[in-house]
């Protein structure tokens, strides 16, 4: 570099909130955005643990609670899905992660559009709305599973196929609307708008992991939009694009001549890099956990940045491995099997680093720490089973069975989730300035840890002995139908784990609040943190970040146990010669 | 007629410098591209599900160059419209072109002057869209549901993929008459006019879709 | 830096570009009076790549910026390819299903509701047809 570029950021114009609407309802920094975000999926997130609840209550008792209708519980599981994945998951994971860590992580004032960041969340908080909103409309939510595949998601007797269908695929639209306006800040954030000696490859691996999740969600919504576009025309005018020559209920529809097909392949376009979407924030999110709490560097750094980027290519070609049994084209199989097969390469080769970066290192349980350790087990456990599932031979005789349930629920669903917990008691500190609860911390980790291996584990056996996904009965005239009646009993032991499960993260809502309160105060820097959101002037950090400089960077985020250290780790912002007698790069 | 600055040896070092990564490149520029690719795959999707229904359907598909023809001098002319609105379209991308120019020369009335011009052109689009859609259902009976001429998608997806486009057309029209005004009242008097160019980056997108649906839409 | 003084260039070029894309329309537009084959599509789609390229390289000012831009923008879509190479596959497969198990009317048949004349002996399939063009 000839000449010193200056950081834009450095005297960015912000502006700086005068009442309480602006500060914390239409406020444009990029923390408060990111805890309004967090909220608000949190609360969603909660809406769906209780129908949770209901979908597995009559799984577990069939017919013991007569209010539970089929049309209530194809609703709940509709429900569930979409909210989970979309709603909960990727807006926690990049809209309240993503702004919150990025500009602290990178030695930015805020995002380079503070004003579309926050209108970004107001358009999330309105397709949380509309989505709530299928509650109040005639006929209730859609109940046509969170694939939401034609032509049964439009045809009368699939609940909800009126109207809250329609409310469904305009929320989705206008979420997207919201990633975008979010994503594009991220993006441009991250390669416009980092602090002095704050390379890409000195990145926190959060940082890369949300980086790449918004790439691929800028890239892969489109797919998703534009199918919910077209469903809600073939659903609202008649058009034809999804719905072939279809008789329902003895009538003869006036669709004819469109390809169902067309929808599944759209929506795994989408849906295949919103698996990645979801996954790599956490990858990321995960790496850093690890490293820091085990007070060493993160096992072969540019390998993970790397199989981060590689994960993202690959995820745009393998998304017809959900679609083997869909009559899809026979060649299909094979070419997706492999480039399936192919992805599972860079996913192993973080969860060796992973592994190795434990690997002799000075561990400290600490919540977070506990639940790294947990996503990197359900993991390796939900992705092994893809491999089985990645495999058209395999698959189809799991297909649509619990199996699958559990292969997804372990790898995308839980896993995840870990993360996301373990993120909220690492930060915590930072966004607050007060610790969370131990006590109650550990006994959410173990209740939460151990109780998905109750729920998710016996329905792999579920699955072999051949219980459908997704079926309001699995009996028939109170006898099992296809499968031996031990199945029942599972059923009942994983519905009970389930509540109690669910009970428990309500603790964790009453952690969080009176935390804020009364938590004990966590000082700058409790976990002896290395990247630079735990170098801000004040904690919690004012709006702006940094004084009236932003820091520089000299050093990657992982320089933990550095020999001859007088600490056991040396923040990013240290010079070289000031680096306690250790020289590191 | 320089190429790309920098050469090859620069990706490296641009991707591995500090600040930033694309070099001299302003935020909102670097944001208008991103969307501008997230924008493309909207655009490929939609035309991907027109090829898709195009390709299955077993019913005939009816010519769109006698569908679009209009009669001129007493002769059925196919694509007439078609071909002026790809005119006006073009003619409105020399205009902003020549507007980003103005802009960097800091002339701006100059500059002010063609992006009206660029806005009135795309509002005549918009106009003769308007016409030919009219004239589509009003005369020819195509509707989004149905269609005497054979399979039902041939109207889904016309008015589908083109009424996406001219909502972007409509957009860019309403953009580039804030973007005048905002100029007008000084607003970007301390700057390099870049925003003219990231204005011009959205209205050169538009003619770039029209490109593509001239070619798959009418053409095919 | 160059690149921040802004993209500059002769406007010489410009009107060149302009005239070229007048052209090439001009041509694409004349396929439209070809017949139906393999050259057709070739020469649509040329002209098509042609004025793209030149909307993306020089109104865009694409070809001036540095390559880390350049590439990221151009390589992305590739993604794009891979799902339009399948839909194609996957259509054809489609409309062979159609065909074979749904008894549908293969099409195009011995009489096509083309365009610009039907062959010899050919009645217009109902409904189809050039417009009604009045004398």
């Amino acid at each position: 570099m000839a000449q010193a570029e200056i950081p834009y950021q450095e005297d960015m114009a912000l502006h700086h909130p005068h009442s309480w609407v602006t500060k914390y309802w239409f406020s444009q920094d990029h923390k408060v955005i990111a805890v309004q975000y967090g909220i608000t999926a949190m609360s969603v997130g909660l809406v769906a643990l209780v129908l949770s609840w209901i979908m597995r209550m009559q799984i577990g008792f069939p017919g013991a609670f007569d209010w539970i209708t089929p049309e209530l519980y194809y609703q709940s599981i509709t429900m569930h899905g979409m909210i989970m994945v979309i709603y909960l998951l990727t807006a926690f994971l990049l809209g309240s992660f993503g702004n919150y860590l990025v500009p602290l992580m990178l030695g930015a004032r805020d995002m380079v559009f503070p004003f579309v960041n926050m209108i970004s969340y107001h358009v999330y908080f309105l397709s949380v709305i509309i989505l709530m909103a299928s509650y109040v409309v005639p006929g209730g939510p859609t109940g046509a599973g969170w694939t939401l595949y034609p032509p049964q998601a439009i045809l009368t007797g699939t609940p909800g196929a009126d109207w809250g269908i329609l409310t469904m695929l305009l929320s989705l639209a206008v979420f997207i609307v919201a990633f975008t306006m979010g994503g594009l800040n991220y993006i441009t954030t991250i390669l416009q708008a980092r602090t002095r000696g704050m390379t890409l490859m000195r990145m926190p691996l959060s940082i890369w992991g949300i980086l790449m999740a918004t790439v691929l969600g800028l890239l892969a919504f489109p797919a998703l939009f534009v199918s919910a576009v077209m469903m809600i025309l073939d659903q609202l005018i008649g058009t034809s694009f999804f719905m072939p020559s279809v008789v329902s209920l003895g009538q003869h529809l006036d669709y004819s001549g469109g390809s169902p097909l067309l929808f599944q392949h759209l929506f795994w376009f989408f849906g295949h890099p919103e698996v990645y979407i979801v996954a790599l924030p956490a990858f990321g999110v995960v790496s850093d956990l690890l490293s820091v709490h085990s007070r060493k560097n993160i096992f072969g750094y540019r390998m993970m940045v790397w199989a981060i980027v590689a994960i993202g290519v690959l995820s745009f070609v393998v998304w017809a491995h959900h679609m083997y049994v869909s009559g899809m084209h026979p060649y299909f199989g094979f070419f997706f099997a492999t480039t399936t097969l192919v992805i599972a390469v860079p996913t192993a080769i973080k969860v060796y680093n992973w592994t190795i970066t434990l690997w002799r290192a000075n561990i400290r349980l600490t919540v977070p720490m506990l639940f790294a350790i947990a996503f990197v087990i359900t993991f390796v456990v939900g992705g092994l089973t893809g491999l089985f599932l990645g495999n058209v031979i395999v698959d189809v005789p799991l297909s649509d069975t619990y199996f699958v349930v559990a292969h997804f629920h372990m790898v995308m669903g839980v896993a995840p989730i870990l993360v996301i917990f373990g993120a909220i008691y690492h930060w915590y500190p930072k966004i607050t300035g007060r610790m969370l609860n131990d006590t109650l911390g550990q006994w959410h980790f173990w209740v939460t840890f151990i109780g998905t291996y109750v729920i998710y584990y016996p329905m792999h056996y579920l699955g072999f002995v051949g219980v459908p996904r997704r079926y309001y009965e699995n009996e028939i005239g109170g006898a099992s139908a296809f499968y031996p009646e031990s199945a029942a009993l599972l059923n009942e032991t994983i519905t009970i784990a389930a509540l109690i499960v669910g009970a428990f993260q309500f603790m964790f809502v009453y952690n969080l609040v009176v935390s804020y309160f009364r938590g004990k105060p966590a000082g700058d820097n409790p976990w002896g943190a290395t990247s630079l959101e735990w170098r801000t002037p004040q904690t919690p950090p004012i709006h702006g970040n940094w004084g009236d400089k932003l820091p520089t960077v000299h050093r990657w985020a992982y320089d933990f146990s550095v020999p001859g250290a007088k600490e056991d780790f040396i923040p990013q912002d240290v010079p070289h010669d000031d680096d306690h007698g250790a020289n590191r790069t | 007629m320089a190429g790309a600055t920098g050469g090859h040896a620069a990706i490296i070092q641009d991707w591995s410098s500090d600040i930033t990564v694309f070099k001299g490149v302003p935020w909102g520029k670097a944001m208008m591209w991103i969307f501008l690719l997230s924008d493309t795959f909207i655009f490929t999707c939609f035309l991907t599900g027109y090829m898709t229904v195009r390709m299955t359907t077993a019913q005939p598909w009816p010519s769109p160059s006698d569908v679009f023809a209009l009669e001129a001098f007493g002769y059925p002319v196919p694509l007439l419209l078609i071909a002026i609105m790809t005119m006006i379209l073009i003619t409105s991308s020399g205009t902003m072109a020549m507007a980003v120019n103005m802009g960097y020369q800091k002339r701006k009335k100059e500059a002010i002057i063609l992006i009206l011009v660029t806005a009135a052109f795309g509002a005549s689009f918009v106009g003769m869209q308007v016409f030919e859609w009219s004239k589509l259902i009003l005369e020819e009976g195509i509707r989004p549901w149905e269609n005497s001429m054979g399979a039902p998608q041939f109207g889904a997806v016309f008015f589908m993929v083109t009424g996406f486009h001219g909502l972007h057309v409509s957009a860019g029209v309403v953009y580039l008459l804030f973007i005048a005004w905002l100029i007008h009242k000084g607003r970007y008097d301390n700057t390099n006019f870049e925003i003219i160019e990231i204005l011009g980056l959205y209205w050169h997108f538009v003619d770039l879709v029209w490109v593509f649906i001239f070619a798959f839409f009418y053409l095919w | 830096m160059a690149a921040e003084e802004g993209q500059q260039h002769p406007i010489k070029l410009y009107i060149l570009i302009w005239v070229l894309l007048f052209v090439f329309s001009g041509f694409s537009y004349a396929t439209d009076f070809m017949d139906a084959g393999y050259l057709r599509w070739f020469l649509i789609l040329l002209f098509m790549m042609l004025k793209a390229g030149f909307i993306v390289a020089i109104f865009m000012h694409l070809m001036w910026e540095r390559y880390a831009l350049i590439y990221a923008l151009l390589l992305p879509p590739l993604a794009l390819l891979v799902l339009v190479g399948a839909m194609a596959m996957e259509s054809d497969y489609t409309w062979l299903t159609r065909i074979v198990f749904f008894g549908a009317e293969p099409y195009p048949d011995p009489c096509p509701p083309v365009t610009h004349g039907l062959p010899e002996g050919c009645e217009p399939p109902p409904g189809l047809g050039p417009p009604a063009v009045s004398h």
